[in-house]
């Protein structure tokens, strides 16, 4: 693999975009500016991840989740979580993603964003007001085992393959 | 099956597998962070990075606030001076009476032997900057442990209680607003004597809660804090009510305050650090 003879000043780019989000975050914003602000960051850390994949990867996403986390005083793995999925999903619609003009690019960046907005609630919320415990996860060990018992019988009953693929 | 040639695994592992990791370690981080609270040094050395940003960057906004208190108009400051000459007189009463009750209340006391309240320092602070999480309204203050703060300590500014001191840096603090969820405030109805629990509703408002449907209270009473709970000092203002209704289903009446202190209009506010009480035998 031969490196692009521009590296070094993606890089800078990168790096720039990147600490220019940060301090923009670090305004003492209020009122319905704060309400409305948007969340600098994660929108550089999903166009990088859209255009340069190679060099910015979920430990990136992870950090500058944390770092989302201390700013709003909140749990920390809170916006980390959620930037890590959202870098994930970016990856997985980019060749679609890039076949667009902005505006489209930007209704499918719409639901991403959404997704990541609400992981981080979902996390927060886990998080502060955790459920009476784990055992709502109980129901999920049981529909699989619900699950393996309805196939296998079903298996049974019409003898050794429902190979759907056939 | 794979070929001589070619690699048995990718070198680099795949998107998914590095996501359950990266899912992996955030869930760890938020059990160790809520379970054992031990990431405060992480914050501690995040709060060292930025606080010299924000106090830079907070900079800006102090200069047009300058600029613009510069170009008032002559006429509006003669107005609020002859306001302010209007309170002074007033006030000078109060204070006189105040005067008065405190000496007398020192007499009391000494009649009654009991110990002088022991000694409130303020510390002044200024907001740097303003939290957006969900789960609780916090602000930043540019004063932290080296001033002597510490969690707990009661946050006021010149109308009343703004909050409580939630986490400590080196030099600065967050402080959770009387209007955050679940925040609880002991208070005391002004007029009546009546105690409460006052309790952040979100949304800039507090809710007063358990108060029996016969309870006498009404729009306008003003919430004090009771000093019952050894945190605030008493007599505080928190909230005046500002709705109040009955319903079928709940025992208890539906008190909405506003809060008193300008929650998002102050800039400086006063931590006050009471001193650790010393019991002796």
């Amino acid at each position: 693999m031969t490196t692009p003879p521009h590296a070094a000043g993606n890089w800078r780019r990168i790096l720039g975009t990147l600490t220019l989000a940060v301090l923009l975050e670090q305004l003492p914003w209020s009122g319905w500016m704060l309400a409305v602000r948007p969340d600098f960051v994660l929108v550089v850390l999903l166009f990088w991840t859209l255009h340069q994949p190679e060099r910015l990867g979920f430990g990136t996403a992870f950090f500058l989740g944390l770092l989302a986390d201390f700013q709003d005083g909140a749990v920390f793995g809170q916006h980390a979580i959620a930037y890590v999925v959202g870098g994930y999903l970016v990856l997985y619609l980019r060749l679609r993603l890039l076949q667009f003009d902005p505006s489209r690019q930007a209704m499918q960046l719409f639901p991403v964003l959404l997704s990541v907005q609400l992981i981080a609630l979902l996390i927060g919320w886990l998080a502060v007001n955790p459920p009476a415990g784990l055992t709502m996860l109980l129901p999920v060990l049981s529909s699989t085992v619900l699950w393996y018992a309805i196939a296998g019988f079903l298996r049974l009953l019409h003898g050794k393959g429902m190979q759907d693929r056939a | 099956m794979p070929t001589p040639g070619q690699l048995m695994f990718a070198r680099r592992l795949g998107p998914t597998a590095r996501l359950l990791i990266w899912l992996l370690i955030g869930v760890s981080c938020v059990v160790i962070d809520v379970r054992f609270q031990a990431l405060e040094g992480l914050r501690s050395g995040f709060s060292l990075l930025l606080q010299p940003v924000r106090q830079v960057l907070r900079a800006p906004g102090d200069v047009a606030t300058e600029l613009s208190g510069f170009f008032t108009r002559h006429r509006q400051l003669q107005k609020e001076r002859d306001a302010l000459l209007a309170e002074r007189a007033r006030l000078a009463v109060g204070v006189n009476t105040a005067k008065e009750l405190t000496r007398e209340n020192a007499e009391l006391r000494a009649l009654l032997q009991l110990q002088a309240r022991p000694g409130q320092r303020t510390v002044r602070a200024a907001l740097l900057y303003r939290g957006h999480d969900w789960f609780a309204q916090r602000i930043t203050l540019d004063q932290g442990a080296t001033a002597g703060l510490r969690s707990g300590l009661p946050v006021v500014d010149a109308r009343g209680l703004v909050g409580q001191v939630h986490r400590v840096y080196p030099g600065s603090s967050e402080v959770t607003l009387v209007s955050s969820p679940e925040q609880l405030t002991p208070v005391f109805v002004e007029r009546t004597g009546q105690r409460g629990l006052a309790a952040g509703s979100g949304q800039g408002r507090l809710v007063l809660r358990y108060m029996p449907a016969q309870t006498d209270i009404r729009p306008g009473d003003r919430l004090l804090t009771s000093g019952i709970d050894r945190v605030y000092p008493a007599g505080i203002p928190v909230a005046r009510v500002n709705r109040v209704s009955r319903s079928q289903a709940n025992p208890y009446l539906r008190v909405e305050c506003l809060p008193m202190a300008g929650l998002d209009r102050s800039r400086a506010v006063l931590v006050v650090v009471a001193e650790p009480q010393v019991t002796k035998p």
